[in-house]
């Protein structure tokens, strides 16, 4: 038996196509010049040389690499932590609550704010006897970390501070999903008693799902792909512990020129990113089949 | 919880969220001429305006406004009505590989932007669009898509598939359903996604800087940003006065929007 | 062609003219348009200076009728990126800022840059540039781009805080240290220094300082990094280090700021420097002043003081560089630098332009003088995927200071790779 939709197939691809289209011609077209480029030696002049795997090879050999790698992990535990939790526990908090739109606010202004004056006002905040150590001497406490020297408690406060800045995204993504809950499975929920905890993990959470899946997808790709914060931070140092995949990348082409080298970088990053995404997203979607 | 310790919550944390704002504030107010950074917390003078005049002057703005407006306008507009389209035709019209489709718009945004800048720009510059308005207002749309049509097909897999089978049976078209049905039900969805995307073009940097030159059709931040380097230029507390004037429309946008998120979507009518 | 010449260097453009016919076999740009008046659509990584050469524009105008379109590049990774790529389209640029060293003579070395040599032999007849800035602007005996700017690599100290504590500009190494001392004694910390991006002047003063010819020798690849007399060098360093002698390697201050408010009292940092100073409110000659730093080496019988040139290049394939190079002629008269000075107030290369901050008319009159021997700055005079390198590991060293040797290989492993690709 033919399945109910299969008569749309027709008009459902002339929905989907101009999304693809926009996004091959001019996403995917660039990416494969890249791809080819991680196969070769180029310095940005003249024509590029086939060299095979040998930008891979080097790519591993480099225990700047590595440390970077690391980094990055650390970036996407850090921000399945902090920002996805905060934004969740923000959503729940103002959910349903009068004024809760407006209380929302404070979490929100952060990402309206341009990075001219994010990047700039962290390094302020966490300079050494930055805003924070002055505050922190109003309080007598004198003997502060180098925060934004000394490994890996830069990448924790440069995570803190990104997520300042995304929590506001994820909670309104979250209270979106909140808000089409259907109202009926709740009312039913209350009636039998449920509230708290239990109202959270027998409705919410499985209800949230699709949301989550958003948030926690976003989180994961811009996890892994974090640069700016750092390159307006540290700079990927003092030397290179606190640089990220990206800044490694982006240090190779555009600072020594080795556009091989920065490629090859790029597509071992979006092999990770996209093996992560589909597994994930792939999981997500069969559970959503059960409910 | 009850609905006292919430807003004590929530309060307690917004002021905390708040702090940096302050700063922000407080030192983007401060002379340069005076400027020092021993006193973070403390206002010492007014000069807000006074540094948002010279920032305007130093970067000679203008006619980046309005170009960068209809960037922010137009880009997230299209790209919201695409991505929804393109859940809309995963979720309700069962597109077959429907996931595998989403996995290649997905695709869009999992590697880092920086990779893809000089390609483009070669591309540009072969077929005309470099430094042309259109050409900004199509990669910013591009570039918005995958966000747009992630949200949107999880959104929409929210809602319950008899829904359209009920408007099939009234006899309405896909595209009658799409238009007058799904898009109003996903309003709050559609809402966040263009401010959000409206806020990233209008703070974009990278591509406005690669594939624009003239002073009409570069975005704001692109000019704003080579203001302060090691070279002379701006001091620190004009860049952030600079950083305060430009976020201003952005932050507006999101107040402005904040009511369409005040009334709970009842999916469950439908 | 001829007939639309300016009455501006007859033989400029005739020789530009020709290396163009030669140059033919060079890839993508477009075909010269010859003309030599106009608007000249100018790209330049100095954002922050882009309403000086707007400025500028008045004078250029009255003189050659030609004005600048400037487009400012604010991250400078990015400009070099797109400025490379930019050759191989129809942008390819009629005049650009850029760097020398390494950087100019791989452009140089794909035919890329228009030759300079009659602008530069005209000038050289006219006095309006040195022999030895010439040679910075030589690759294989021809030369290339004209000079934008040029900085020297000096010591900034806040006045103020000399005349607290009584010290008098230090004219030897033994009175710098001693001053470095008595400084450090007062509590006041002697020099500024940051963990990213510039962490090489001190290297870079302290090598020269010692011997100019092992500072050539690490930029030719003849002198190691773990060769005993730069080891000696780092000791040094970290002696100066352990005493206390630099500023917190985590503080994010801008250096201006930081020396006004007094949190170091000394910064070793380009003569451009004066342009944030002022910026920062401070008042030249009275709240801040600048010496040459003394030679580490007393028997060394000139000073070596470190140079940075950025030079204004013409692609050799871009549709206006006839109309690039006429600008770039014209750029280095007295006439154009006086204005220059006027606009963006820094050292003229031009010994009889007027430079207008009477501070920086000094230093120049004195480091042309023969007590002193002018070097390229560590940042031009290393190639790029060692300098990377050894950015990173000085501010390493910055951050944590320590036994050098560890830094000395890592820098020296990636020495040797690029040495070894070079053969």
């Amino acid at each position: 038996m033919a399945s109910r939709g299969s008569q749309y197939q027709w008009s459902a691809r002339g929905f989907i196509a101009p999304g693809v289209i926009l996004v091959a011609v001019l996403l995917y077209l660039p990416l494969l010049w890249t791809t080819f480029l991680s196969f070769t030696e180029y310095n940005g002049l003249g024509d590029p040389d086939w060299i095979g795997l040998g930008n891979f090879a080097e790519m591993f050999e480099d225990p700047g690499f590595i440390g970077s790698l690391l980094n990055t992990l650390l970036w996407v535990v850090g921000t399945l932590l902090i920002p996805v939790g905060i934004g969740l526990a923000l959503a729940l908090l103002t959910w349903n609550l009068p004024g809760g739109v407006w209380l929302r606010v404070p979490f929100l202004i952060p990402y309206a704010l341009s990075g001219i004056g994010v990047g700039l006002i962290w390094s302020f905040i966490l300079s050494s006897n930055g805003a924070l150590d002055q505050a922190l001497g109003a309080f007598g406490i004198t003997e502060t970390p180098r925060w934004l020297v000394d490994a890996p408690l830069n990448t924790v406060v440069m995570i803190i501070a990104a997520a300042w800045q995304g929590v506001g995204v994820n909670a309104l993504l979250f209270t979106i999903g909140l808000n089409s809950i259907p109202k009926e499975p709740l009312e039913a929920a209350r009636v039998d008693g449920a509230t708290g905890g239990r109202l959270f993990t027998s409705i919410l959470w499985p209800m949230l799902r699709p949301l989550t899946a958003v948030v926690v997808g976003l989180s994961i790709v811009a996890s892994l792909k974090t640069f700016d914060i750092v390159l307006s931070m540290t700079k990927g140092g003092p030397g290179r512990v606190s640089e990220t995949l990206a800044l490694t990348m982006y240090k190779e082409t555009f600072v020594n020129s080795d556009y091989g080298l920065g490629s090859a970088i790029a597509v071992f990053l979006t092999i990770v990113t996209m093996i992560a995404a589909i597994l994930y997203l792939r999981e997500q979607l069969s559970k959503k089949h059960e409910i | 919880m009850s609905r006292i310790l919430r807003t004590t919550v929530l309060i307690v944390f917004g002021v905390i969220w708040l702090l940096p704002v302050y700063l922000l504030l407080v030192n983007a107010a401060k002379s340069p001429l005076t400027f020092t950074s021993t006193t973070s917390w403390v206002p010492t003078d007014f000069s807000l305006f006074g540094n948002m005049a010279e920032a305007l002057q130093l970067s000679g703005l203008g006619d980046s406004v309005l170009s960068t407006l209809l960037y922010a306008l137009v880009s997230p507009a299209i790209a919201v009505l695409v991505g929804a389209a393109a859940g809309f035709a995963i979720v309700a019209l069962r597109l077959k590989h429907g996931f595998a489709w989403f996995v290649v718009i997905f695709g869009g945004t999992v590697f880092p932007l920086q990779m893809v800048l000089l390609p483009l720009f070669d591309g540009y510059s072969r077929v005309g669009l470099f430094d042309t308005q259109f050409g900004m207002i199509l990669i910013y749309t591009a570039i918005s898509i995958p966000f747009s049509a992630f949200v949107m097909r999880n959104f929409f897999t929210g809602v319950a598939h008899n829904v359209f089978e009920a408007a099939v049976l009234d006899g309405a078209t896909t595209w009658r359903i799409f238009i007058r049905l799904y898009l109003p039900m996903a309003s709050s969805a559609l809402v966040a996604i263009f401010i959000l995307q409206a806020t990233f073009v209008w703070n974009d940097l990278l591509l406005g800087l690669t594939l624009s030159q003239s002073d009409d059709v570069r975005p704001i931040v692109t000019t704003l940003a080579g203001m302060q380097s090691t070279y002379g230029g701006a001091q620190l507390s004009t860049v952030l006065a600079a950083g305060v004037l430009v976020s201003l429309p952005t932050v507006v946008l999101f107040l402005f929007t904040q009511k369409f998120f005040a009334r709970g979507l009842a999916l469950g009518q439908y | 062609m001829n007939s639309r010449r300016t009455k501006f260097g007859a033989g400029a453009a005739a020789l530009a003219a020709s290396a163009m016919l030669l140059a033919a076999c060079s890839g993508g740009g477009a075909a010269d348009s010859g003309e030599t008046t106009g608007t000249l659509d100018f790209y330049t990584n100095k954002a922050a200076w882009e309403p000086d050469f707007d400025e500028l524009n008045g004078a250029s105008e009255a003189s050659v009728d030609i004005s600048l379109n400037t487009t400012g590049y604010s991250d400078a990774d990015q400009y070099d990126a797109f400025i490379k790529q930019s050759f191989r389209t129809s942008k390819s640029p009629g005049l650009f800022t850029w760097q020398t060293g390494s950087s100019l003579t791989e452009l140089v070395d794909e035919g890329l840059i228009a030759e300079t040599t009659d602008i530069w032999s005209n000038a050289v007849d006219e006095g309006w540039v040195t022999e030895d800035l010439r040679e910075t602007y030589t690759v294989d005996g021809k030369q290339y781009c004209v000079p934008m700017n040029i900085a020297y690599w000096v010591m900034y100290y806040n006045t103020k805080i000399f005349e607290e504590q009584g010290i008098e500009v230090p004219t030897t190494w033994e009175e710098l240290d001693a001053v470095a001392e008595k400084l450090t004694s007062a509590g006041v910390t002697p020099y500024y220094q940051t963990s990213t991006l510039f962490t090489f002047q001190w290297f870079q003063q302290m090598v020269a300082g010692t011997d100019p010819e092992l500072y050539e020798g690490l930029s030719t690849g003849e002198v190691k990094y773990t060769d005993p007399e730069i080891v000696d060098i780092m000791n040094l360093w970290l002696e100066q280090q352990e005493a206390g002698w630099f500023s917190d390697a985590g503080s994010t201050v801008d250096p201006a700021v930081g020396l006004k408010q007094g949190d170091y009292a000394m910064i070793n940092f380009g003569s451009f420097f004066n342009g944030s100073l002022d910026g920062a409110g401070m008042v030249s000659g009275e709240d801040y002043d600048m010496f040459v730093i003394p030679k580490t080496n007393a028997d060394l019988e000139r000073t070596p003081v470190a140079v940075e040139s950025g030079p204004l290049c013409v692609a050799e394939n871009s549709s206006q560089k006839a109309l690039g190079l006429a600008y770039s002629e014209w750029w280095m008269s007295d006439e154009a630098q006086t204005a220059w000075s006027e606009a963006r107030g820094d050292v003229a290369f031009n010994p009889k332009a007027t430079v207008a901050d009477p501070m920086l008319a000094e230093l120049g009159s004195t480091v042309a003088s023969d007590d002193y021997l002018v070097y390229d700055r560590y940042f031009e005079a290393t190639p790029t995927p060692i300098l990377t390198v050894a950015l990173e590991q000085f501010g390493a060293f910055i951050a944590n200071p320590g036994d050098p040797m560890p830094f000395l290989e890592t820098i020296q492993a990636e020495a040797d790779k690029y040495w070894a690709d070079q053969e």
